[in-house]
């Protein structure tokens, strides 16, 4: 999925690229630090951490794995020494760029630090590391009959840090919330190298809520080496549903009726009929090939609460005209129900080489006029769109596909993802979900914020990364990208 | 510093109409720990609070925002009051999109009031604060304010999806956005939440909705001791129930709520609420087996309540405890029943009495001391339940006390080391010190 280079800038960068003899010292430190092991400088071993799964791409000059937070915060303090920037990176699965090292500098590759610290069934809480695959998490409680919620599709690889920098969600989200409803407080290094704890096992901790403000920060405010997270009891029921479309307009329909008659499913899902078919080349989940559209639901919690939601999911479907629902009999057809969702991704990359994702949200009610106007834009660029998205929560996912050897492709993929981002934010939404803004959409911020919006966040950077030496360039628009996107 | 009548004369100019009270007998209603505004100010939409704001921050005085005045008695004593901003003319909702479960209103409408209009749609804020007829939403939200459902529907920080804050030099910043999953840019809204009003004044917020149940139920259990009633909310907290609230009361606030709302509680040992919403055959089996677990527990009886009775339950044990000292400690919920033994020691070591209300399955305690006028006995005692409630890894905040004990205690606590974060983004939201200072944590 990684296709090009950064544009360069326009303005002067905020960080110069290392000397070679700058490097030499700064490796020889981190060296001593950590142990020659630890530190990688080699272009060949540098080339792993150049990309995460957006399109931008930036090499690091030195990658580093610390295994304590004291090391993490030596790190910090030789970078500040050194003035070069740094960046952290968990399993490299995010979207939009946010692990990626637009100025070099030192990535933090905190693969060594995926322990969990302790676990507390009476207080419901887990301590863990920030190297901590999500999935490793569940499955270390499931056996006791617990979980940790936020779920997101990559859950197999990707960390509990990385999930925290961008406030990551996932298709379970829906009644449970994302990755800031379920974490408590968090120990973190500053800009300054300083080790601090903010929020508590316990909640309602007195001052500013910080913990808060930090998750989905992607980075850029301080590094996390600790987080504290909430618990949750495994449901003793779950049922999952499919049901088919003959219209991309009912199923969006429906979407928005299921919640707003109070039915709040623990998922829904939506494929269209791209999706469906390379879903079906890869998987073959027992989606029909013809259909419009496809709602995967799923309702889970005590057994009388989901057999009553199950019936009123399946009359809400049947009034708007699904041509059929069907209820995953056992375990295994509903893990063959889910594998296509969880794989789609995987599986549109067998008909065409390259992806873009894009991650708006709209009001639900807003779907059916949005999904309309995205397949029109791409359209009109003559690209292909398919979408697989967490409808209930109104959070699009369309996938442009592409191909970076056809010239120019790549511009009008940019171009066609920053009018669909116009639709959400005109939609009354938003330019990102659970993907974050990272590098890639820092000009739509102002899509949906003014310059004094923009300016009250930015104090907070001010505040705490007044350098910018934690993850640079991020987030915010960039005084010298703006002249390329009009460009474009 | 200029003359207060320069300065109405001048916002007078620039917001025509604007309702000022500054005669000094109007004023004595709004002191805040003994100190009186200099003027109260009315504005009547967000513009007007900027204009406001942005005046007082030009001219160097310093502002303080007010919804409906039930939660002034937080925080120290301020450093100075200029100008009190009274934001109950603010009091529209703007929209209730049904469909989608959101709504966007103005700050200044009083819960019970924002609840009544979405409850014309069937839907409800599933924020159950204290004193909903006067409490309003900008209130809510700078103080944080939470009810028993917390339990189940988290609190202000899990519902709020965007809000509109006036600035320290007056413009008005959004944060967030109307929809109920955004990451784009910084969370502000958790920054502004629970700030008590140091960083902005809160305008307008969008929130996430909830259908109203259909059916709601209260399972009252009682214990002779809280180790008993404890672990039962433990047992409780790791089956399969989902109650919306687990609510402790002790023998001291039964009491109080036998003498002055006429309900009949067990006036010894521990009272336990449970209360369970949803379907009816779904609240029926939460009931059926919290009985089961309670009785292992040693539970005493097991009334339950429905309807006006239980409506007027609840209304009683939300308004918690509103006696003249009253503190709030979080604390792991393992810990309670030690932490309530721990309490009885020190009450008696220095001669008080205590009543306590508990949102049990959060861990967050409400204990009332008394008398109120037993300064120094209470500087001691608050000191110590502070200290365990330390030990069992949380806080402990004076929520409501009388001047001269604020003059002699911290009722926040010492700040801890991440309190230099806290300096800066004051520092950097307002510099000029226009949102009136001294009341928040270490002085913010």
């Amino acid at each position: 999925m990684s296709i090009t280079e950064l544009p360069l800038a326009v303005a002067a960068p905020l960080f110069e690229r290392l000397s070679e003899q700058k490097k030499a010292e700064v490796v020889r430190d981190l060296s001593i630090l950590l142990g020659a092991r630890y530190v990688l400088s080699s272009p060949y071993d540098l080339m792993l951490y150049e990309y995460d799964a957006s399109i931008d791409r930036s090499k690091p000059d030195i990658v580093v794995l610390p295994s304590t937070t004291e090391e993490v915060a030596e790190i910090v303090k030789i970078a500040a020494r050194y003035d070069i920037p740094v960046v952290p990176r968990g399993a490299g699965t995010g979207l939009s760029g946010g692990a990626v090292p637009i100025y070099g500098g030192i990535v933090i590759v905190f693969a060594r630090m995926n322990r969990i610290l302790e676990v507390d069934y009476e207080n419901l809480r887990a301590v863990v590391q920030p190297g901590l695959v999500n999935l490793h998490l569940s499955n270390a409680l499931n056996s006791t009959g617990f979980y940790y919620v936020p779920d997101p599709s990559s859950q197999r690889s990707c960390t509990i840090g990385g999930n925290v920098g961008e406030n990551a969600g996932g298709p379970h989200t829906l009644i449970y919330g994302v990755t800031t409803n379920h974490v408590l407080g968090l120990e973190i290094v500053t800009a300054d190298g300083e080790i601090l704890q903010v929020g508590d096992w316990t909640p309602d901790v007195p001052g500013y809520d910080l913990t808060g403000l930090i998750v989905g920060s992607e980075g850029t405010l301080c590094i996390v080496t600790k987080i504290i997270v909430k618990m949750v009891h495994l449901p003793e029921a779950v049922k999952t549903l499919v049901a088919i479309f003959d219209s991309l307009d009912d199923a969006s329909n429906t979407v928005s009726e299921i919640i707003s008659s109070g039915v709040i499913p623990s998922a829904i899902e939506m494929m269209d009929q791209m999706i469906l078919q390379a879903v079906e080349a890869d998987s073959q989940a027992g989606y029909p090939l013809d259909a419009a559209a496809v709602l995967l639901m799923e309702s889970e919690g005590m057994a009388e609460g989901v057999r009553e939601q199950v019936e009123a999911i399946v009359r809400v479907c049947e009034q708007h005209r699904a041509r059929s629902v069907r209820i995953a009999a056992n375990e295994e057809e509903r893990q063959r129900f889910w594998a296509g969702r969880k794989n789609a991704f995987g599986a549109v990359g067998r008909i065409c080489p390259e992806f873009y994702v894009q991650d708006g949200v709209v009001p639900r009610t807003r779907l059916p006029q949005v999904l309309r106007r995205i397949s029109e834009i791409c359209a009109s660029y003559g690209l292909r769109v398919g979408n697989v998205f967490h409808a209930g929560d109104g959070n699009l996912h369309p996938l442009i596909l592409f191909d970076s050897q056809i010239p120019g492709e790549i511009e009008r993929v940019r171009q066609a993802g920053h009018e669909i981002l116009q639709v959400c934010a005109d939609a009354g939404g938003t330019i990102t979900g659970e993907h974050g803004v990272g590098l890639e959409k820092q000009e739509e911020m102002a899509l949906i914020f003014s310059e004094t919006d923009l300016r009250v966040m930015q104090q907070v950077r001010e505040a705490w990364n007044p350098r910018q030496l934690l993850n640079p360039g991020k987030l915010f628009p960039q005084p010298g990208r703006c002249a390329e996107v009009k460009q474009l | 510093m200029i003359e207060i009548e320069t300065f109405i004369r001048e916002m007078q100019d620039n917001i025509p109409d604007l309702q000022v009270i500054n005669n000094p007998e109007h004023l004595s209603n709004y002191a805040i720990d003994g100190l009186l505004p200099r003027l109260v100010v009315k504005p009547r939409n967000a513009q007007e609070v900027s204009g406001v704001v942005a005046l007082a921050n030009q001219r160097g005085l310093t502002t303080l925002a007010r919804g409906g005045g039930s939660r002034m008695h937080l925080g120290s004593i301020p450093e100075s009051l200029d100008i009190l901003i009274e934001t109950g003319k603010l009091t529209r909702l703007l929209e209730h999109e049904a469909p989608d479960l959101t709504c966007q209103v103005e700050a200044g409408i009083s819960l019970a009031e924002l609840q009544s209009q979405l409850g014309t749609k069937g839907q409800w804020l599933p924020l159950d604060a204290p004193d909903p007829a006067q409490a309003t939403v900008g209130g809510i939200l700078a103080s944080n304010a939470s009810g028993p459902k917390r339990l189940r529907y988290g609190t202000a920080r899990d519902l709020v999806i965007g809000l509109q804050v006036v600035q320290a030099n007056g413009e008005i910043a959004r944060s967030g956005g109307r929809v109920v999953k955004n990451v784009a840019g910084y969370d502000l809204n958790k920054l502004y939440i629970g700030s008590l009003g140091t960083l902005g004044v809160i305008v307008e917020a969008n929130f996430k909705l909830q259908p109203i149940p259909a059916n709601e139920r209260t399972l009252l259990l009682t214990f002779s001791n809280s180790q008993d009633a404890m672990q039962t909310v433990i047992s409780i907290l790791g089956s399969q129930l989902t109650p919306s609230a687990l609510e402790l009361i002790d023998a001291g606030a039964a009491n109080d709520m036998s003498d002055f709302f006429g309900l009949n509680l067990p006036t010894n040992g521990y009272t336990l609420a449970l209360d369970f919403e949803g379907s009816l055959t779904i609240i029926e089996r939460q009931i059926d087996e919290a009985r089961l677990i309670a009785r292992t527990n040693g539970a005493l009886l097991g009334d339950d309540l429905a309807g006006n009775e239980q409506e007027q339950f609840w209304n009683v044990v939300r308004e918690h405890l509103d006696g003249s000292v009253t503190c709030k400690a979080a604390i792991l919920v393992s810990q309670i029943a030690l932490y309530l033994q721990k309490l009885a020691e020190i009450c008696q070591r220095h001669d008080l009495e205590s009543a306590v209300i508990a949102h049990a399955g959060n861990g967050i305690l409400y204990i009332e001391l008394r008398p109120g006028d037993a300064t120094t006995r209470l500087v001691e005692a608050i000191a110590e339940l502070r200290k365990s409630a330390r030990e069992a890894r949380g806080s402990l905040v004076v929520e409501r006390c009388p001047v001269d004990l604020k003059r002699r205690l911290n009722v926040w606590g010492e700040p801890g080391a991440n309190f230099r974060l806290m300096q800066r983004l004051k520092n950097q939201f307002d510099p000029k010190g226009t949102f009136v200072k001294g009341r928040f944590v270490g002085g913010l």
